[in-house]
């Protein structure tokens, strides 16, 4: 495999390289994802609520007292969790753990062709609603602390401003809420979809939603890496790792046709949320009827979630109390980074414990 | 999991390309050797399997590939537009459906006004796949035009990995400049929202004659599966909007209920879930 008309002295290796990266790719091939120990209390539909175990045994630290309000975790539709749970060391459940807080997570599961009419009003009033009174209930409490992360950032900011008085603090991670601002491929591409044909077309399977993502820049997404791995001679751990990501990026779930079609519309053609326009169910959703503490995190080189489109969240919200921090990361980096594991957790629950 | 997780598959598709870029650099060098460089061959062998790449595994956009184009794509893009992944029986957790390819039926399904607004579809939808194949013959052209142009500046020497490395990130960056210049237009971007209109439009068409003979053989069809949901959520909704006692706001966020006003998990259960 040495190119012709090169000194094959500087790429004598290479095949070698190439072969022992294949061995090393096959043997992560089981690799698992998902670390920490759950068990799941309540679901409805595919949707499953899950209670993340307290940590215990050698090697596990908790290093503060619990604090009074459980965070629940409500993730994207379009993609799975476990990110957020990925390996012990890149995993954010895990530091929320180790800092004392009480961890509760919606999986949404996977739609299939009884769930084509489940619409945001579905997700949001009967699913997260749900998790949110089960949650309520276990502790006997009249509100929680909300993680939004990515597309359940925008479901967890409409379900504070219908119900603002079930949510005490609400944290969001690469949350649009502007789809009209800055360098956003994705909302040009789909501006002039027929929305009502694809929720007429049924379900959309999570493979399209993968292509759709690689496709905003393909050639670092669906080459560069691999290239890149090959370069920096990973050794089995690395691997390891980097086929947790694999798995998780080749891993979307399929899509609610109602639901889909509405978010494509309502969010990423019509700009809703912004303009004032959303209704859910025949009730306004208002985000000036935020009025609780906000903390806002988002990514600076975002190529999913413009860091303009989550910025935007200061001038729409009536919080008094809104914090924002740009992380110098992309998308995924926000869930897996050196920066974004050393940052988030700590910004989260120093934030938390300021208002508990 | 989707059929398109193949790391192993699209590592070695990605080594193969990189060892191709560099032999088509390398071949340049050597061939430079006491003449003036042929940027023009040099761009042209880029161009070519650059485009070539793109056809493979961007061939439709996100939406739809009539023929499974990119079935060979090792990066999975592609692959993820083969209707052949989602075949029945295939693992594909939403049930084998597959939105936007072709149904399993015969053209004797296809008659009459049907079968016409359906051909007619099938004719949109190949002149926006040349119009899409003229985007990549535009995109691949400009990256490797960049490519060359930048090459020269490049410090050249022994070739070693590190050096390779170095050509092979220019060569990403004029990929990526070039493809995101193209795809940020807006005729591309209306291309894009076609192509999913165009192949939704089929989809739904050849529905209805999944429809017909649906109907022929007296099984219940979508349309009248979904009028029962609708009818099942009215109900809900109207159980709900009964069950539902009315919001206060309390202003003591994170307080315990009052006593009076504990009914564990009865919210919950109102939503239609259960306990685990």
């Amino acid at each position: 495999m040495t190119p012709s008309g090169a000194d094959p002295a500087g790429f004598v290796d290479l095949g070698v390289r190439v072969a022992d990266t294949l061995q090393k790719l096959r043997r992560a091939a089981a690799v698992e994802v998902g670390c920490s120990a759950k068990r799941a209390v309540w679901s409805c539909g595919k949707t499953t609520l899950y209670h993340y175990l307290p940590l215990a045994g050698p090697g596990t630290t908790v290093r503060a007292a619990p604090p009074a309000r459980p965070i629940l975790i409500c993730f994207a539709l379009v993609n799975r969790p476990y990110i957020l749970d990925l390996q012990p060391d890149r995993s954010l459940v895990r530091r929320l753990l180790e800092a004392g807080h009480t961890v509760y997570l919606i999986d949404w599961g996977d739609a299939d062709d009884s769930d084509r009419c489940t619409d945001l009003e579905d997700y949001l009033e009967r699913h997260l609603a749900g998790c949110v009174a089960q949650v309520l209930a276990s502790h006997d409490l009249a509100a929680l602390d909300l993680l939004g992360v990515c597309q359940g950032g925008v479901l967890s900011l409409c379900y504070t401003a219908l119900h603002p008085q079930q949510v005490a603090n609400l944290v969001t991670l690469t949350t649009p809420v502007d789809f009209h601002a800055g360098d956003n491929l994705l909302s040009k591409w789909v501006r002039d979809l027929d929305a009502d044909l694809i929720g007429a077309t049924g379900n959309v399977p999570g493979e399209v939603l993968n292509a759709l993502f690689l496709s905003l820049s393909p050639v670092r997404l669906a080459q560069h890496k691999y290239v890149r791995l090959l370069a920096s001679g990973a050794d089995q751990r690395a691997v390891e790792d980097f086929v947790r990501m694999e798995k998780w990026i080749f891993d979307s779930p399929p899509q609610a046709a109602a639901a889909l079609a509405q978010f494509v519309r309502w969010f990423y053609q019509e700009n809703r949320l912004v303009r004032g326009t959303l209704e859910i169910g025949g009730r306004p959703v208002n985000l000036r009827a935020i009025r609780q503490p906000v903390l806002n995190l988002y990514a600076t080189q975002d190529h999913i979630v413009p860091a303009a489109a989550a910025a935007a969240m200061e001038r729409c919200i009536g919080s008094e109390d809104y914090e924002s921090c740009a992380i110098d990361t992309g998308h995924i980096g926000m869930y897996v980074s050196r920066a974004a594991r050393e940052q988030i957790p700590a910004r989260i629950t120093s934030w938390l414990r300021a208002r508990a | 999991m989707s059929s398109a997780f193949r790391p192993e598959a699209a590592f070695a598709s990605a080594a193969e390309r990189f060892f191709e870029l560099m032999k088509s650099c390398g071949a340049q060098s050597g061939s430079a050797a006491g003449a003036a460089p042929d940027a023009a061959t040099l761009a042209g062998s880029l161009a070519g399997q650059f485009e070539q790449w793109l056809r493979a595994t961007q061939s439709a956009g996100p939406w739809f590939s009539p023929g499974a184009a990119g079935g060979n794509s090792p990066v999975g893009v592609g692959a993820a537009f083969n209707p052949g992944a989602f075949a029945p029986g295939s693992s594909h957790p939403g049930g084998g459906s597959w939105p936007f390819g072709p149904l399993p039926l015969g053209a004797g399904a296809v008659s009459g006004a049907e079968g016409q607004r359906s051909f007619e579809l099938i004719t949109q939808l190949a002149q926006l796949q040349a119009q899409l194949a003229a985007h990549w013959h535009e995109i691949a052209d400009s990256a490797a035009s960049q490519f060359v142009a930048r090459l020269g500046s490049l410090a050249s020497g022994p070739p070693t990995l590190e050096g390779a490395m170095k050509v092979y990130e220019v060569w990403v960056e004029c990929a990526e400049s070039a493809y995101g210049a193209a795809v940020r237009k807006d005729d591309f971007a209306r291309l894009q929202s076609q192509l999913a209109n165009v192949s939704a439009a089929l989809l739904v068409e050849q529905r209805k004659h999944a429809e017909t003979l649906a109907r022929a053989f007296g099984l219940p069809t979508r349309n009248e599966m979904d009028a029962l949901y609708g009818q099942v959520r009215e109900l809900r909704r109207e159980l709900a909007t009964l069950a539902r006692p009315k919001e206060t706001p309390d202003k003591r966020k994170g307080a315990k209920r009052p006593a009076a006003g504990r009914k564990k998990a009865s919210r919950a259960a109102r939503a239609g879930g259960r306990r685990a």
